[in-house]
């Protein structure tokens, strides 16, 4: 990892959602939702068929941030992040991190299929664990990006931020995808930003100082 | 130039405790190198700064330090533009060292990581990261470093590389330290004991970690190698743990602490000893009086039999329990698997692994040797997969030998070999491929002449390889031999001439041994009676391993039980375990349900999604004289109510209300001709409401939308669903053909919710009369009313509610 425009490419990463993340996503409420016997089996095997499906892949870069301002991230002459929230998020960060997770085609087709012609209910499902597992994705980067920055003393802003949220346009996404040569990773992006397989996520987050007491 | 050969390092860290050096980047930046400039470069524009710097550590007590190489491999000089100067820099760099230390001190050759991951975790191809690391030792070697060290690594598969780029190089010593975390693994998850027996198997003379924690922590990893450990242990830690201070990275442990933890780490087990990132020539001084007077550790331990992953590590022994090796990676009377493999497809692959994984395999048996494909490269791939993807370690099934090599080569562990025979080209091929890779085998007790009958002529040729294999290093607990198991259907004497061999096996030579269980019942019925007996015999005889399909629960319960009676199951735990896990009762499956009539169980069958019982159970009523129309009316319709207000409730989650929708669509169906044929009533002699529902243009994303047309049908809507990047006039023109009430739209993003508002305008211009409904995560009822819309569903069933409400259907 280094501000050289070196982008790291990891083929497999072993993210693991949380069971509960996906039950919510679902719907189920913890105290309201009520199932049986059947009802918990078919949960387990849609969970278990779709962490098979799901073949995560990752990438990262580390980039230097050149200017900012209240609301601008500035990373290169023609990379600059206009997001006041991601302005602030950067206060302390000279540095950033761009990731990218996806859990591949194979499962966004398999939703496809059991959502029209087969299985609606095990679509769901897959749908929920494929969109939890690329979250799960970035989680896992985050992880594995601090323990390599904790060596010099450094450390990942504890939030991310990914385009589409709050003021950070959508259309961010395609600095990033460019940035991260994200073509390499089977990644593509639509006129409209859309990232395909769509099971597939971008963040930034910022590199900062390990304080003294952490 | 002298080298210093492999016996001569071991004597030497027999003797005493070799002491390496310190830091070189803080202690070059105080000798002025800038920030960011190539460490190597500019050692070579200022040489006099490393003399001076390795002088002061010898002076303080380092009997051998790195050269200044760290990064000067291909890939990290092609950052500063230096990646054709490879084997240039790395010999002056060398020979720096040298000038430094006169012929008295060692100088070691120093690799490093390349900054890239290597597959299959990363995207470098294993073959580029030898080559690198090659060019780098050619460097080295013409600058006359006396042996070499592979340090501050964070992935056991670039270890491997770098270790046999030395190995295929020279026969130099070499020295490998792996970097490991707080949470005791390497950033690519290796734990300390795994590492060390990876990488001993595979050649390394010495074996140890470096940077990342400070001396505390890494005692306790040394303290974990130790008893595996058959070569010299190794610790460099920092002087703490890095902090940033004013823009710089600082280590806060001082010299007179870091000291107080050498003579720990000795008596842990390291035998070589220096210090990382934030150690200087002082810091060395300190080790050097700390360590007065004490010898160093004794080298060696017992024989072990362990087989490692890139994250565990299994052992394997008398002591341990019975070790199941699942048998299901074969393609033989596996179609599936057959037509996936010739597709170059895995998910089978996947399958077979998570599963016995999960069943209770240790370790998981790999065979893809079929007719029609390319069985090399299909192995390469699988293993690649399966090192990634379950923690096991594989056992590498093949008849082929250039098979095996190229499995073994980029396996991130140490493998099992299945198998090596007595037959002459196979024992001469296998045995130095085997030994190259550090890996175990699997023996198996046949010759050129084929099987011997008696185990008396088996054990005399597991005598014979196994002298051979010794030739090549090979200690007793690197072999489990196959006691070679033959159906008793064909020759009832041959199960006990294969438990004469397992138990000769076990208590004169001392070995492990394995069988292929299933083949012993072959030909006869209820073979699992036969399987489990046979089990239990050879267990008692000494039997440490089995080949079979862990998705037998007898046979995994036999092993439970078996582990417990030998002893190798401490207070029962894997057993309780294994049988605490109470069976649930299916108490709420209603196969029948006496007491009830069949309109309630028709009402339940939706309340539960049973589709599979919907259409006998609707027959019946009909056969007992209910109406089509009544059933819909007074069943099936307050059934989905209900199941709707579940929902509501939040008692029903998402698979729920979509199971009992389709049931629902599944009795519609059934019951829809005799609706017509009787119009009868039951909501179908009404006209269906029209909806057109599309993803708005530019998106892609339809998955919620295409549940929202499921829904919509199973409430009986007529639903035209034209899918997803829809253009708006495509939209309008399907609205005027069908006559649609109800237009519905889906965006996700924002980059499309825009178009929404581009149809409902065009739509309106064009003087279209139906009802807008939109959905989608990132709009809401604010942004329905702001573009014109009739309203807004957050969800699929909310869809169902508002396309009822929008065609002024009663609400329930």
């Amino acid at each position: 990892m280094n501000d050289k425009g070196q982008i790291q490419f990891l083929t497999h990463i072993p993210a693991v959602p949380p069971r509960a993340m996906i039950l919510a996503r679902l719907g189920y409420r913890k105290h309201a939702t009520v199932f049986d016997l059947d009802q918990r089996q078919k949960l387990d095997k849609g969970i278990r068929e779709g962490l098979l499906l799901c073949e995560t892949r990752g990438a990262f870069g580390r980039f230097k941030v050149v200017e900012r301002n209240e609301t601008e991230v500035c990373l290169a002459p023609d990379v600059t992040f206009t997001s006041r929230s991601l302005a602030r998020l950067l206060s302390y960060s000279d540095e950033v991190i761009l990731m990218a997770a996806t859990v591949g085609p194979a499962i966004v087709e398999r939703i496809a299929q059991e959502v029209t012609h087969g299985d609606a209910a095990l679509g769901v499902i897959l749908d929920a664990v494929a969109s939890e597992t690329a979250d799960a994705g970035l989680d896992w980067l985050m992880d594995f990006i601090n323990k390599m920055l904790r060596k010099e003393g450094k450390k990942l802003t504890e939030q991310r931020f990914s385009p589409g949220y709050g003021d950070l346009p959508l259309a961010n996404q395609r600095l990033i995808y460019d940035l991260l040569k994200l073509e390499r990773l089977g990644l593509k992006l639509t006129e409209k930003c859309m990232l395909i397989p769509e099971k597939s996520v971008l963040a930034i987050a910022g590199v900062e100082g390990v304080e003294i007491y952490e | 130039m002298r080298y210093m050969n492999k016996k001569e390092f071991l004597q030497l860290v027999k003797e005493k405790i070799l002491v390496l050096d310190g830091a070189f980047g803080t202690e070059l930046t105080k000798r002025g190198m800038p920030a960011g400039v190539c460490p190597e470069q500019w050692v070579l524009e200022h040489p006099m700064a490393i003399v001076e710097l390795q002088r002061e550590y010898q002076k303080a007590g380092s009997a051998a330090v790195y050269t200044c190489t760290f990064g000067a491999n291909r890939l990290k000089l092609g950052e500063y533009g230096l990646q054709d100067r490879v084997v240039d820099m790395n010999r002056r760099l060398a020979e720096l060292s040298r000038q430094a230390l006169g012929p008295a001190g060692l100088v070691i050759g120093d690799l490093s990581s390349t900054g890239r991951f290597v597959q299959p975790f990363g995207d470098l191809p294993f073959e580029e990261a030898v080559e690198v690391f090659k060019e780098q030792v050619r460097g080295l070697l013409a600058g006359g470093v006396d042996l070499f060290v592979i340090e501050t690594m964070m992935d056991i598969q670039e270890a491997r590389a770098a270790l046999l780029a030395v190995k295929e190089s020279c026969d130099l010593p070499v020295i490998v330290t792996m970097t490991f975390n707080e949470d005791g693994r390497t950033l690519t998850g290796t734990d300390p004991v795994t590492a060390l027996i990876t990488l001993q198997s595979l050649g390394a003379d010495a074996v140890g970690c470096n940077c990342s924690t400070g001396p505390e922590k890494m005692a306790e990893f040394i303290a974990a190698m130790k008893p595996y450990a058959k070569v010299p242990l190794v610790a460099k830690p920092n002087a703490g743990l890095p902090r940033l201070v004013d823009g710089k990275t600082v280590f806060d442990l001082p010299p007179e602490e870091f000291g107080r933890y050498v003579r720990p780490l000795i008596e842990q087990g390291v035998g070589i000893i220096g210090g990382c990132c934030g150690t200087s020539p002082v810091y060395i001084q300190t080790i050097v009086q700390n360590i007065r007077g004490m010898r160093p550790p004794v080298i060696g331990g017992p024989e072990i039999g362990a087989l490692t992953s890139a994250r565990k590590t299994v052992f394997l022994g008398f002591d341990q329990p019975l070790t199941i090796v699942g048998e299901r990676i074969n393609p033989t009377g596996k179609k599936q698997l057959q037509a996936e493999l010739r597709e170059g497809r895995f998910s089978e692959v996947r399958r077979f692994a998570v599963e016995q994984a999960e069943q209770g395999a240790a370790v998981l048996d790999v065979n893809v040797g079929m007719p029609g494909i390319d069985e090399q490269a299909t192995m390469v791939k699988a293993v690649e997969l399966l090192s990634q993807l379950v923690e096991a370690p594989l056992c590498i099934d093949s008849s082929t030998p250039e098979v095996i090599e190229a499995a073994l080569r980029i396996y991130p562990g140490r493998a099992l070999l299945n198998s090596i025979s007595a037959e002459r080209h196979k024992l001469e091929r296998l045995l130095p491929v085997a030994a190259r890779y550090g890996a175990m085998f699997i023996l198996l007790p046949l010759s050129d002449a084929g099987v011997p009958a008696t185990a008396e002529e088996r054990c005399r040729l597991v005598g014979e390889v196994f002298a051979r294999a010794q030739a090549f290093g090979y200690q007793k607990w690197d072999i489990i031999v196959d006691g070679l198991v033959m159906t008793v259907s064909a020759d009832q004497k041959a199960a006990m001439e294969t438990l004469k061999v397992i138990e000769w096996c076990s208590r004169e030579l001392g070995c492990g041994t394995i069988i292929g269980l299933s083949n012993v019942s072959f030909g006869l019925p209820e073979r699992s009676w036969i399987n489990g007996a046979f089990l239990a015999m050879a267990v008692d005889r000494g039997l440490t391993m089995a080949i079979a399909n862990p998705a037998g629960e007898m046979i995994m319960d036999l092993k439970a039980a078996l582990d417990v009676l030998t002893q190798k199951d401490p207070n029962s735990q894997g057993y309780i375990h294994r049988f605490s896990q109470v069976k649930e009762e299916r108490a709420n499956q209603e196969k029948a349900a006496p007491g009830k009539t069949v309109e309630q169980r028709i009402y339940d069958a939706v309340l539960k999604g049973d589709r599979e019982i919907i259409r006998d159970l609707l027959e019946t009523a009909l056969q007992e004289g209910a109406e089509a129309g009544a059933i819909v009316d007074e069943v099936l319709i307050p059934a989905i109510n209900e199941v709707g207000r579940r929902f509501d409730r939040k008692e029903y989650y998402l698979p729920q209300l979509i199971q009992s929708a389709e049931t629902m669509k599944s009795a519609f169906t059934f019951l829809e001709p005799k609706l017509v044929n009787a119009n009868n009533g039951g909501g179908k002699d009404k006209a269906r409401v029209k909806v057109v529902l599309a993803t708005v243009k530019g998106d892609i994303h339809d998955i919620g939308k295409n549940i929202v047309a499921l829904m919509l049908r199973n409430y009986n809507f007529e639903v035209h669903d034209l899918g997803k990047d829809v253009p708006a006039q495509d939209i309008i023109d399907k609205a005027k053909e069908t006559g649609a009430q109800i237009i519905g739209l889906s965006a996700l993003m924002t980059t499309t919710m825009a178009e929404m508002k581009e149809v409902i305008r065009q739509a309106k211009a064009e003087g279209l009369d139906c009802k807008f409904m939109i959905g989608g995560a990132v709009v809401n009822q604010q942004y329905a009313e702001e573009i014109g819309a009739d309203g807004y569903a957050p969800d699929a069933y909310g869809a169902v509610k508002l396309a009822k409400r929008l065609a002024g259907q009663a609400a329930e």
